[in-house]
């Protein structure tokens, strides 16, 4: 029985265990994605192919933000309960929210490090980076990559 | 156009979902769907077990229990088992296997009735049983098993259970839960099959020697009887009933019936 009860515990523990560690970490993570986006809210990201014609534009160049985000073995679990009957896969949301924020917020860091006044031209793109097939052994993440071109105004 | 600076929104990208709630739904969605397939699997194998002629499933089977899991040993005592069985056989007149004896070298007492009409007794119980009698009631109780087709009832179930759980659980998180959950279901089940057994194994034992003396020698050779069980649950855990609830079952059925409970016990060649 003890064996029994052992086998099973260890997986109910690893389970609550990675929660609590899990959501602590993603809380954290969106407390700074916030602080971040209010701190750099006005420096112009948009999706525009071409500058508006009023930009009086001296230079530019591709800038990229890129960021891999792994999922816990909770959210696994959840999503692996969820694999059955279907539906929203709720617990991988959050973590392609933060993934995508994440990604823009490093783009916009860097064009304005770089001396840079906007980014035009923001393309997003997703890739799977690791299955987690393998009985569950691999790390599942997903790689998101934004990029645009940063434009210097005129002084 | 002007720009107008301001943060994103928190929008509609994450679901506002409790990761706890969420788990519970799914967990409880998923238990009860997959009990509600289970009995119902459990129903169709009780339907499937009345449909399969015996003949059918000993020619599915004979070449599945082979040489493999036991052998018949040139041995006076398993001949006198052997021939004990061909008797007691002779009481259950409506009898549709052709039994086989075999030997499984193994060292704790035990018997076995696997698909398609073989009886394994275990070395450990041929060496230690005291009287023919004694025999003759564990030949029964295992024949009481094949009148029950509870060994393709416990194929079956056992079968459904592990295929469900595969299923559920490709693996990680529960591999354990296999051994766990055939434990609880089988021996609930099993509890029953073996009442119906004892009582079909005395009933042979009265018909072969008038009496039922010695029928429960047996129980003082199964491995849970040496086992010190003193808590309910490991009680209801183990595969056989304890002991003594069988035994006190075994004399109540003697008494409503009237058999004798004591008479002459015929030995076994040594």
């Amino acid at each position: 029985m003890t064996g029994a009860a052992i086998k099973l515990g260890f997986p109910l523990l690893l389970l609550f265990g990675t929660y609590l560690i899990g959501s602590a970490v993603e809380k954290t993570h969106y407390r700074e994605i916030r602080i971040r986006e209010a701190r750099s809210r006005r420096f112009p990201t948009v999706n525009f192919r071409t500058p508006p014609k009023s930009w009086n534009i001296v230079g530019a160049e591709m800038v990229a933000g890129n960021v891999v985000i792994s999922i816990d073995y909770f959210k696994r679990f959840l999503a692996g309960l969820r694999m059955l009957f279907g539906g929203r896969v709720a617990s991988y949301e959050s973590l392609l929210d933060r993934a995508r924020r994440e990604a823009i917020l490093r783009m916009k860091e860097t064009a304005f490090e770089r001396g840079y006044n906007a980014v035009i031209n923001v393309r997003i793109e997703t890739s799977r980076l690791a299955s987690s097939n393998r009985k569950g052994e691999g790390t599942a993440g997903v790689e998101i990559l934004a990029f645009g071109t940063a434009v210097k105004f005129a002084k | 156009m002007e720009y107008r600076p301001r943060t994103p929104r928190e929008g509609v990208n994450v679901s506002a979902v409790h990761p706890l709630s969420e788990l519970v739904t799914l967990v409880l969605g998923i238990s009860l769907a997959v009990v509600v397939l289970v009995v119902a699997a459990f129903a169709v194998i009780e339907v499937v077990i009345r449909w399969v002629p015996p003949s059918f499933e000993s020619r599915v089977f004979a070449s599945l229990w082979s040489a493999d899991l036991g052998s018949e040993p040139e041995d006076p005592r398993f001949d006198a088992a052997a021939a004990l069985l061909g008797r007691l056989e002779s009481h259950w007149e409506e009898n549709p296997y052709e039994l086989r004896l075999a030997i499984m070298e193994e060292e704790s007492a035990n018997a076995f009735a696997v698909p398609g009409g073989t009886i394994y007794l275990t070395r450990g119980l041929l060496d230690s049983v005291e009287s023919e009698n004694e025999l003759a009631f564990v030949l029964g109780h295992e024949l009481g098993h094949f009148r029950n087709r509870d060994h393709l009832r416990s194929l079956g179930r056992g079968l459904i259970v592990s295929l469900a759980l595969s299923a559920l659980v490709g693996g990680s998180a529960a591999e354990s839960l296999p051994q766990v959950v055939t434990a609880l279901t089988e021996s609930g089940f099993a509890r029953e099959q073996e009442e119906d057994a004892d009582a079909f194994g005395i009933s042979l034992v009265q018909a072969e020697y008038g009496h039922v003396a010695g029928a429960d020698g047996f129980f003082k050779r199964l491995p849970d009887a040496n086992a010190d069980i003193a808590d309910e649950f490991a009680s209801y855990l183990a595969t056989h009933p304890v002991s003594e609830a069988r035994i006190e079952n075994l004399w109540s059925l003697a008494a409503e019936n009237r058999w004798p409970l004591t008479g002459e016990l015929t030995p076994l060649p040594r």
